[in-house]
């Protein structure tokens, strides 16, 4: 007879277990039928995510945006709200922010970095209440909205780099001045590892969001939201004010990973400030089942997948589009597997 | 317990995986393409060049990473190649300047070359080639081409060099029209075939009767301009195969000498930072094929005004120059300034569309 | 405008909205069985991606947008078995489809890129031209265009005339009451996963095989992912879907024909308005029928059940 706490943990690792044993399955069949050989595949993915100081700080940069994306799709699914929007989030909390730098160009960093941050907060979250406002005062569906709003952002960053913000000196080149130093999250380095703060920053919220949302009334709040509207209403919740401050809120943390990608990563504002990210964001939310706790590692596994896609194209001579058919494959294999257990666990 | 899992099957395949990675050959050179190497345009021109450095040095070893977008990711890119052992990394396309000048800092034992940059630095010299002669030559043969003089240009972005192209066409088909027009139409992307698609029959419904563009990838352009019956001039690579009937003539680049020459520099160690400048009479840019629809008398006239140019009889920003605004921007006798030309951001008369 | 202009603008609208068009008649029947399938995109670049791979190797456009279809249906048929056999969330299984769907084409396009096809023949020179007043117009259409009208008007008589499309509208409103007639809800799901699946594979082979025919990784350029959304601006209603999508081309083509014309607007805010414009008619029809919801029920739980 199996001692509870070993049928508790073989129960608590069996979708994670299972999902990575699934996926690795797929992928070796998959590499297979193209004529790669899996196991050495496998092993240079893992090079290139993790296997060197610079694959290692690859993985980490493209971490952070895909952080602060995966959270701003996990709060408004606290609710009940799908927002596809943190792209489009992304896309204008960075056009907001570069206003501050082109005003305040030459101001030292803790006069400038917070007047940036806040614009781009500000930004973000006028990009996710939108929807959030529409949602709530006129029921227009959340989704069809934000993905609108993406393209729209998308375009009107363009408009501004083409047009009224573009640095002469580029000679045409779609771009805005380089931003100072000042612009720019702090470095961050330990050995051989170098990141910035945007990294700490977006660990700490997810930390906080975690907490908040497990142990506040208003992480109550927005479950019940969620769940059963009517009774919520009852107990005195605003559905139409929660749904504007929480995705106001996500506007502001898809902002932020506007943010690290234009300065920190850029150096200025351009077109193609993200490579999907907002997209990213929004699997890993739902891989981690919108857990905030759980989005931190599983952050850092896509970053690395992304990050072993050049690797692999060089030396496997693999199309970098395979480290989308890899996500793709993650996902579907760790969500099938829980899927399965619960219908499994449901009926017995 | 999720992350504790992945952290296990990283560390196994870490341990598997040890020495997995090849490492590259000596004097390898990298090339990295924002699009795909057999575009029919802009980066099928790169990848030719090339391939005339690996067929025409040997011992060298060239490989090449595609659809690398002009972001943050083209720094990874590089950094990868370089960390495999390339010396010299040729950064195609212009967006991928300001990551190219921050690692030439970071790695000053590795060449960098730079497709179009107007910075250097001492480990990153720059590549370009003047095109608008090329567009001058086939703005003739458009104007022979089309009886109401009507053409159309689709565009990516109102950069410089796509306005170069624009007045250039323009001022050659003025030279056999004086009534001749240039239409443009901005896709607002480099690459998107949707919307050249819709670029083309917005153009033609408007009347026009030849086509030319600047787009990464010519192709959905001449196809589109097929299916409308009109005539085209190519850009960036010799798509003439796509539409022999349509097609009049265009441009071309032709890399792969000069970049073969710094490769030898580099090898030998004389290479030194420096701008290479192309054009018609460099080779660097070619005047592509004539289409069998180009009459005799016309190709005559074309190949004249190309000796022409490439004996410096005839400059295409001569005056007189009028500007879309009525303006004499350049008076007869004399010649636009290179920095003028270099900086673009007017359109001559006769163009119809806007700058921003 | 002339009467010229006019006709142009409505053919390159025409053009221009078929592939979403296509895409949106699938998404509207899969959600009128009560099923979200956000990897429209995925399988709109897999149709596009094959469709062009079989015309170029039979040289047979019909051919292509049949295997286009079969693409499209079969990672359709991923989506079905998640959602369908194992339970996951349709939201996210959708997005899951939506990455493979574009990884796949991504992947195995690479050879496609720069490659020739012929495509249909034009109708330009063909009787059709001939015909008086409306042959200018009707000439420029392509067979995709004349296909997307004809299923525009298959779609909305099967839904709303036949006893078949009763069925189906009763598994998107009520699977209980589906029940109790005996029939089965989740066969009808499944059809309408496939059949969303056979739609949006053939529009993305619409877009490479006929309207470009070129292939370019990512070209649908979030075609898909937009028709998903116009699907609710059109109120789940096929015959409402053809004048949305109209909407969306007619912004597209004006965009260009302003720029064209000589206007100097920047193309770019421009470029905002296939955006725009659907937003604004979202808005004004939510505003106009009191809630308007003609949302099938069961799709209120898929939006609501997360986590």
């Amino acid at each position: 007879m199996k001692s509870p706490w070993v049928r508790a943990l073989s129960d608590r690792l069996f979708v994670p277990v299972g999902g990575i044993a699934v996926f690795l399955l797929l992928a070796a069949a998959f590499f297979h039928f193209n004529g790669y050989p899996p196991l050495n595949i496998f092993g240079q993915i893992v090079q290139g995510a993790f296997g060197s100081a610079l694959s290692i700080n690859t993985t980490l940069t493209k971490t952070i945006p895909i952080l602060f994306c995966a959270l701003a799709t996990a709060l408004p699914a606290r609710m009940g709200l799908v927002s596809v929007g943190a792209e489009g989030q992304l896309y204008f909390g960075a056009l907001t922010g570069t206003a501050a730098v082109l005003a305040m160009t030459a101001a030292p960093i803790w006069q400038l970095l917070p007047a940036a941050l806040a614009l781009t907060i500000a930004g973000g979250a006028l990009w996710g209440a939108i929807p959030g406002l529409l949602r709530a005062m006129l029921g227009v569906n959340e989704t069809i909205v934000t993905i609108l709003m993406n393209y729209i952002g998308i375009q009107l960053v363009e408009y501004a780099v083409y047009g009224p913000w573009k640095d002469a000196g580029n000679l045409g080149w779609p771009a805005t001045i380089a931003f100072p130093r000042a612009a720019k999250f702090p470095p961050l380095t330990l050995g051989t590892l170098s990141s910035n703060w945007a990294l700490v920053i977006a660990v700490l919220l997810a930390l906080v969001l975690h907490v908040f949302m497990e142990r506040s009334r208003l992480g109550t709040a927005l479950g019940l939201l969620r769940s059963n509207p009517r009774v919520a209403r009852m107990a005195g919740l605003s559905y139409a004010r929660h749904a504007v401050v929480v995705m106001a809120l996500a506007g502001g943390l898809a902002g932020l990973a506007g943010w690290v990608q234009t300065a920190n990563v850029q150096g200025h504002l351009q077109p193609d400030i993200s490579s999907g990210y907002g997209y990213v964001g929004f699997l890993v939310a739902w891989l981690a089942g919108q857990n905030f706790l759980r989005i931190i590692p599983l952050s850092l596994v896509m970053g690395g997948l992304l990050s072993s896609g050049d690797a692999l194209q060089l030396f496997a001579q693999m199309p970098f589009a395979n480290t989308v058919v890899m996500q793709a494959l993650v996902f579907i294999s760790v969500l099938g597997v829980g899927a399965w257990r619960a219908k499994r666990r449901a009926v017995s | 317990m999720k992350h504790r899992t992945f952290t296990l099957v990283a560390a196994l395949g870490l341990a598997a995986s040890l020495g997995a990675q090849p490492a590259l050959a000596d004097t390898s050179v990298g090339f990295v393409y924002v699009g795909a190497k057999t575009d029919g345009g802009y980066n099928e021109a790169q990848e030719a060049g090339r391939e005339y450095v690996q067929k025409t040095l040997k011992g060298v070893k060239t490989n090449e990473l595609e659809n690398i977008p002009e972001n943050a990711q083209v720094t990874q890119a590089m950094e990868r190649m370089i960390g495999a052992g390339d010396k010299i990394i040729f950064a195609t396309s212009y967006g991928y300047l300001p990551y190219a000048l921050d690692l030439a800092k970071k790695y000053p034992k590795v060449t960098f070359m730079h497709c179009g940059g107007a910075k250097r630095a001492e480990n990153l010299g720059t590549y370009f080639a003047d095109m608008f002669e090329a567009m001058y030559l086939s703005g003739i043969a458009a104007g022979k081409a089309s009886p109401d003089g009507k053409i159309g240009f689709v565009a990516a972005h109102p950069i410089p060099q796509i306005l170069q192209d624009i007045n250039a066409i323009a001022l050659g088909a003025q030279s056999v029209n004086p009534k001749a027009t240039v239409t443009v139409v901005y896709t607002g992307a480099w690459n998107d075939p949707g919307k050249d698609v819709a670029a083309v029959n917005t153009l033609v419904d408007q009347g026009v009767q030849v086509i030319g563009m600047h787009v990464d990838s010519p192709v959905p352009v001449i196809e589109a301009a097929k299916k409308r019956g009109v005539k085209v001039i190519g850009y960036h690579f010799n798509d003439m195969r796509f539409d022999p009937k349509g097609w009049l003539t265009g441009g071309y680049w032709n890399w792969g000498p000069i970049m073969a020459s710094v490769v030898k520099e580099v090898e030998v160690g004389t290479w030194k930072s420096q701008a290479i400048y192309g054009n018609l009479k460099s080779g660097a840019s070619k005047l592509a094929p004539f289409g069998p629809s180009v009459d005799a008398a016309t190709r005559k006239l074309v190949l004249e005004k190309e000796k022409a140019i490439e004996d410096g009889k005839l400059n295409v920003w001569q005056g007189p120059i009028t500007t879309q605004d009525g303006k004499l921007l350049v008076a007869a006798g004399s010649v636009l300034p290179r920095d003028k030309v270099d900086a673009m951001d007017f359109f001559v008369k006769g163009v119809i569309g806007s700058l921003k | 405008m002339s009467v010229h202009a006019i006709v142009g603008l409505l053919a390159t609208a025409l053009l221009t909205a078929t592939p979403v068009l296509l895409a949106m008649l699938g998404e509207t029947l899969t959600e009128r069985a009560g099923i979200v399938n956000l990897g429209v995109e995925g399988q709109m670049l897999v149709g596009a991606a094959a469709g062009f791979a079989a015309n170029h190797v039979s040289g047979n456009p019909w051919l292509g947008l049949a295997v286009g279809a079969l693409a499209g249906m079969a990672l359709s048929s991923v989506h079905a078995f998640l959602c369908l056999g194992l339970g996951v969330n349709q939201i996210a299984s959708g997005l899951a489809i939506m990455f493979l769907g574009n990884g796949l084409s991504s992947f195995y396009g690479t050879p496609l890129v720069g490659q020739q096809i012929a495509g249909f023949h034009g109708l330009e020179h063909s009787w059709v031209a001939a015909i008086p007043l409306a042959g200018e117009f009707l000439a420029q259409l392509t067979p995709t265009v004349y296909l997307g009208l004809a299923l525009v008007v298959a779609c909305g008589l099967f839904l709303y005339r036949t006893q078949w499309g009763l069925v189906w509208r009763s598994a998107g409103e009520s699977a209980d009451a589906l029940r109790m007639l005996g029939k089965h809800p989740a066969a009808v799901r499944l059809i309408a996963v496939l059949t969303g699946g056979v739609f949006t594979g053939l529009a993305g082979a619409a877009l490479s095989v006929d309207y470009t025919r070129t292939w370019v990784e990512q070209m649908t350029a979030g075609r898909g992912l937009l028709a998903v959304g116009l699907v609710i601006v059109a109120r789940w209603s096929p015959w409402l879907a053809l004048p949305v999508a109209l909407i969306y081309g007619l912004s597209d083509a004006l965009s260009l024909r302003l720029q064209s014309a000589g206007f100097d607007l920047s193309p770019y805010l421009l470029g905002t308005l296939p955006y725009v414009v659907p937003l604004i008619v979202l808005l004004l029809s939510y505003r106009a029928s009191q809630r308007g919801t003609s949302m099938p029920q069961e799709l209120a739980g898929v939006f609501r059940g997360m986590a």
